[in-house]
C-alpha cells in the first residue's frame, strides 16, 4: 500500500511543478532563444518576477506559439508575444488577440517602427542582407540589387528560404508593395527561370552558403552574422543602397500584449524592461540586432540604422499584401 | 440489473476515462468543424488536387514500407533464425535510426553527400525521402517480423524440411506464417511515413502531410488543415482496419519464451557475404550520420560538446523524468487495452488508441488546447499532465499491440485451469497473467519510453510555458546556433537515449534469466 501512495505521490508531485507563482509574466517568443533567452533570464534576475517561456522560432515556421496564441483566444494563458517580425503579430490583431499599450517606454520607439495603435510595438531591428561565399563569389560581381537576381550571370548561383515562411514571406511581401503586383510576379517568376535554389530556412541558407554549396543567398542580418563568427569564408552586403535604389528591408522585433492576459502588468513590466537602451544593446552584441533607440552603443561590427538605406513600407500594409499572395506565393513554391 | 451495470462501468472505467481525456477533445474539433463546415465549403480543399497529392503521398509512403518491409524481414531472419556470429550487436546497432529525428537524420545525410561528393542535387528528390525514410523506418519491420519469425513453431518447418527443400520450405511455410507480421510492418511504416513532414519538406518534396503543415504554419487555416487532415485519417484508418485482421493477428514486437521452440539456422560458408551486408547496411543507416554528426560537433572553432550539455541538462531531467512517467502510464493503458481486444474481445480501448495514434500531430495539440484551455480543466492545461496525455495519445496503440499480442500467446488453458480451481479473478490476472506478460510489458515500457522522449510534434504544441524539454530545447536552439552546437546537442541526445536502451537491454537480461532460472 505504502509503494501505491508512493506512487501517486511522486506522480502528482510532477503535475503540481507547475503551478502558477504569484510574481510571474508569460511570454511566446518566435525568436531564436538563443538570444532570446538570456534576455528573459536578466529581466528575470533583475526584477524578481519569474519568465516563463514557450519557445518557437521563425526559422521552423513558428507553428508553436502562433497556433497556440491563435487556439488560446478565448482564455489567454500569454501575457506577451514576443516576434521577430511584426508580421506574424499583424496576423494576430487581425483575429483580436491583441491589445494596446502605451508606456513611457514606447514613446522612445520611433513610430514608424510601431502599430499606429500600439497593438505592437517595435524594437532592436534586423535587416535582409545577401550572405555570399568569398571561395565562390568575389565582392565586385555581387548583384548589388534584388532586381539583378534574374541577370544570366548569376543563374543557379543563389538561394533564397521558402517565402511562405519566416522572414523571408516578409521581404517577398515588401518587394510586391514597393514594385506592385504585376512586376514583382514577374521578378519572381524570373528568379525561378534564372535557377533559384529554394532552401527550407535561413538557416539552410547559411548554412548551404558557408558549406560552399552555393555562392551567395538572402538571409537575415543575425544568419550572417553568426555565419562570419563560423567561417572566415562568409561576408554578407546591403543591397539595393544606391541613391536611385529601393533600399533594403529592416524588420524590428515586434512586441505585443495579449488580450486579457493572465498578469497583464507583469506583461507590462517585461514589455518596459525589453524596449530600453540596455536591452537594444545586448541584442545587439549577442546577434548584430540594430537599435532604434537612438544613442544605444553599438559594436563596431554592427551597423547603425542611419548607415543603412531602408525600404520605405508601411508595416501593417505589407502585411494585407502578404495575406493577398501568399495563395500565389505557395503556387510559386510548389511550381 | 443494476449490479450489472455497474460491474460494466466498473470494467470500462479506465476506457471512460480515455475516451472523455483523449477522444472528447478530438470530437469536439470534429463537431466545430463540422458546424463550420457549411460556412467554410470544406469540399472546396478537397479538389482533384488533393486527391492525386494523396495518392502521391500514399505511393511513396507505400514505396518506403514495402522497401523497408523487406529489409527488415531479410535482417530479421538472419539475425533471429541463424547462429550468425555477432548478431546481438548487430541488432543492437540496427536499431540505432529509431532513436535519431528524421529530420536530424536527414540533415546528416544531405551534409555527408556534399562532403563527400560536392553536391546535394541528389538528395532534393522523392528517391531522398524514399531512401531516409527506409533508412529509419526499417529496424521497425527487424523487429517486428523477427519477433515474428522466432515464434513459428520448429516442428512446421522440420516437417517442410523433411519433404522439400529449404527455399521452398521459406517460401511456402515461413513466409505464409510471417504474413501477418509482414502486413503489420508494412501498415505501420506506412503511417509513420505517411505522418512525417519533416524530411519531404526539407527536400522540397511536396506530400500530403507537408500540406496539412503548410496550412496550419503559413495560413493558420484551421478549417483547410482539419479538412485534409480528416481525409489523411480517413484513409489510414481504411487502410488499418481493413487489415486489422493481420495487425490484431501480428507477433509485434512481442517476446515469447514459444520463442525458444524456434528453429535455428547453422550460417553455411558464406557468411562473409552476410557480414559484409550487415556492415553496409549499418554504415548508411546508423555509422554515417553518427559520424557527420561527430564531425560537425567537432569542426566548429571551438569545442561545444561542454557548452551544448549545459544548455540541454535542465531539460535533460526533466525529459527523462516525463518519458518515465509517460511510458508507465502507456504500459498500463497498453495493458488494459490489450486485454479488453484480447480476451474480453471488445476492441473499443483500441480503436480509440488506433484513431488517436494516426492524427496528425498538430491536429491532437489544437484538440486538446482547446479542450483543456478552459476555467475548469485549467489545472490540466497549465501542468505536464497535458504532456503525459499527449504521449498517450499518441504511443498508446503501440503500447496495446506490444501487450495484445503478448496476451495472445499465452495460453487461455492456463486462466481456465485457475478459474477451475477457483482462483479470484484478480489473482489470476497478478498470479498468472502479469508474470507471463512480463516480457512484453517491458518491451512496451522500453519502446514507449524512448519515443516519449524524443516526442516533439504534439509536446511543443502544449507543452507548459516554462518548462524545458529536451526535444524541443535542440528544435528551438538549433535555429540560429552555430553548427558544431546544434550537432552536439543532437548528438548528445542520441547518447542518452542509447544509454538507457543498453541499461534496459541489461536490466531485461537480469530480469527475464532470473525469470527462466525460477
Amino acid at each position: 500500500m505504502k509503494t501505491y501512495c508512493l506512487v501517486i505521490l511522486t506522480f502528482f508531485s510532477i503535475i503540481t511543478s507547475c503551478k502558477p507563482t504569484a510574481e510571474e509574466v508569460v511570454v511566446y517568443n518566435s525568436v531564436d532563444q538563443v538570444f532570446s533567452e538570456p534576455v528573459l533570464k536578466d529581466f528575470e534576475r533583475e526584477t524578481g518576477v519569474k519568465v516563463k517561456a514557450v519557445y518557437d522560432t521563425e526559422e521552423t515556421k513558428s507553428t508553436g506559439v502562433m497556433n497556440r496564441l491563435i487556439a488560446e483566444k478565448d482564455n489567454a494563458q500569454c501575457d506577451v508575444f514576443w516576434s521577430g517580425d511584426p508580421l506574424r503579430n499583424n496576423i494576430l490583431i487581425s483575429r483580436g488577440i491583441t491589445a494596446p499599450y502605451q508606456s513611457e517606454e514606447t514613446a522612445l520607439i520611433p513610430a514608424y517602427f510601431k502599430d499606429k495603435e500600439n497593438q505592437w510595438i517595435g524594437f532592436s531591428a534586423r535587416a535582409r542582407v545577401l550572405i555570399y561565399n568569398k571561395r565562390l563569389i568575389q565582392k565586385d560581381d555581387l548583384p548589388k540589387s534584388l532586381l539583378d537576381l534574374i541577370k544570366p550571370a548569376y543563374k543557379g548561383k543563389f538561394t533564397i528560404a521558402n517565402p511562405l515562411f519566416g522572414t523571408t514571406t516578409f521581404q517577398i511581401a515588401s518587394l510586391f508593395a514597393i514594385l506592385g503586383d504585376s512586376r514583382a510576379r514577374e521578378w519572381m517568376q524570373d528568379i525561378k527561370a534564372n535557377g533559384v535554389i529554394i532552401a527550407t530556412s535561413n538557416g539552410d541558407v547559411k548554412k548551404r552558403v558557408m558549406q560552399g554549396e552555393i555562392a551567395f543567398g538572402l538571409t537575415d542580418t543575425d544568419d550572417a552574422f553568426e555565419a562570419e563568427k563560423e567561417s572566415d569564408d562568409v561576408a554578407y552586403i546591403f543591397l539595393d543602397q544606391q541613391n536611385s535604389g529601393m533600399g533594403t528591408l529592416i524588420m524590428p522585433n515586434a512586441l505585443s500584449l495579449i488580450k486579457n492576459s493572465p498578469n497583464s502588468e507583469n506583461g507590462k513590466k517585461l514589455i518596459d524592461y525589453l524596449l530600453s537602451k540596455e536591452t537594444e544593446a545586448k541584442l545587439a552584441v549577442s546577434s548584430a540586432q540594430m537599435p532604434l533607440i537612438r544613442g544605444t552603443p553599438l559594436p563596431t561590427n554592427v551597423p547603425s540604422l542611419d548607415a543603412i538605406k531602408p525600404m520605405k513600407i508601411d508595416y501593417n500594409e505589407t502585411s494585407k499584401v502578404l495575406e493577398e499572395i501568399q495563395p500565389w506565393l505557395k503556387q510559386w513554391a510548389e511550381q | 440489473m443494476g449490479r450489472a451495470i455497474n460491474k460494466y462501468v466498473i470494467h470500462n472505467l479506465l476506457t471512460l476515462v480515455l475516451l472523455l481525456l483523449l477522444l472528447v477533445p478530438v470530437l469536439m474539433v470534429l463537431v466545430q468543424w463540422l458546424l463550420n463546415a457549411g460556412k467554410i465549403n470544406a469540399i472546396s480543399f478537397l479538389d482533384r488536387g488533393a486527391l492525386l497529392l494523396i495518392v502521391n503521398s500514399l505511393l511513396l509512403s507505400a514505396t518506403v514500407a514495402l522497401l523497408a518491409t523487406l529489409i527488415g524481414t531479410a535482417c530479421g531472419f538472419f539475425l533471429y533464425k541463424t547462429h550468425l556470429k555477432g548478431r546481438r550487436l548487430y541488432l543492437l546497432l540496427l536499431i540505432v535510426p529509431i532513436l535519431i529525428s528524421p529530420y536530424i537524420f536527414a540533415v546528416a545525410w544531405k551534409d555527408l553527400l556534399f562532403l563527400l561528393f560536392g553536391s546535394t542535387a541528389s538528395a532534393f528528390s522523392t528517391a531522398g525521402v524514399i531512401a531516409v525514410h527506409t533508412l529509419i523506418y526499417f529496424p521497425l519491420a527487424l523487429l517486428i517480423t523477427g519477433n515474428a519469425l522466432t515464434n513459428i513453431s520448429s516442428s512446421l518447418e522440420e516437417a517442410g524440411l523433411m519433404v522439400t527443400s529449404f527455399r521452398k520450405m521459406i517460401f511456402k511455410i515461413v513466409l505464409p506464417l510471417i504474413r501477418p507480421a509482414f502486413m503489420s510492418s508494412f501498415l505501420l511504416i506506412l503511417v509513420f511515413s505517411l505522418g512525417d513532414f519533416s524530411v519531404p519538406a526539407f527536400f522540397g518534396i511536396k506530400t500530403f502531410t507537408v500540406e496539412i503543415f503548410t496550412q496550419f504554419s503559413a495560413f493558420y487555416n484551421y478549417d483547410a488543415a482539419i479538412t485534409k487532415s480528416l481525409l489523411l485519417v480517413g484513409v489510414c484508418l481504411i487502410l488499418l482496419l481493413s487489415e486489422a485482421r493481420y495487425l490484431s493477428g501480428a507477433a509485434f514486437f512481442s517476446i515469447s519464451t514459444r520463442g525458444s521452440n524456434s528453429k535455428i539456422y547453422e550460417m553455411s560458408g558464406i557468411g562473409y557475404v552476410h557480414h559484409t551486408s550487415f556492415a553496409i547496411l549499418i554504415i548508411l543507416s546508423m555509422l554515417m550520420p553518427v559520424f557527420i554528426l561527430l564531425y560537425q560537433s567537432l569542426s566548429g572553432r571551438e569545442i561545444v560538446i561542454d557548452s551544448a550539455w549545459k544548455l540541454l541538462k535542465p531539460a535533460v531531467f526533466q525529459s527523462i523524468k516525463l518519458a518515465f512517467w509517460g511510458a508507465l502510464l502507456i504500459s498500463i493503458i497498453g495493458l488494459y487495452a490489450g486485454y479488453w481486444q484480447e480476451r474480453l474481445k471488445s476492441p473499443f480501448t483500441n480503436v480509440l488508441l488506433l484513431i488517436l495514434f494516426i492524427l496528425p500531430s498538430t491536429i491532437l495539440g489544437i484538440a486538446f488546447i482547446r479542450f483543456y484551455n478552459q476555467p475548469e480543466t485549467g489545472f490540466i492545461y497549465s501542468s505536464l499532465f497535458i504532456v503525459l496525455l499527449g504521449y498517450i495519445g499518441k504511443y498508446g496503440f503501440i503500447a496495446s499491440r506490444i501487450t495484445g499480442n503478448g496476451i495472445r500467446q499465452i495460453p487461455v488453458s492456463l486462466e481456465e485451469a485457475a478459474e477451475v480451481s477457483g482462483v479470484r479473478p484478480v489473482n489470476k490476472f497478478i498470479k498468472i497473467l502479469l508474470p507471463l506478460l512480463s516480457p512484453s510489458l517491458f518491451v512496451s515500457f522500453v519502446l514507449t519510453f524512448v519515443l516519449c522522449l524524443g516526442e516533439l510534434g504534439t509536446t511543443i504544441m502544449v507543452y507548459p510555458p516554462g518548462t524545458e524539454l529536451m526535444p524541443v530545447k535542440i528544435f528551438t536552439i538549433s535555429a540560429n546556433a552555430p553548427q558544431a552546437l546544434t550537432s552536439s546537442m543532437a548528438l548528445i541526445s542520441l547518447l542518452i537515449t542509447f544509454f538507457f536502451i543498453i541499461l534496459f537491454f541489461m536490466a531485461g537480461r537480469v530480469m527475464f534469466k532470473k525469470n527462466s532460472d525460477e
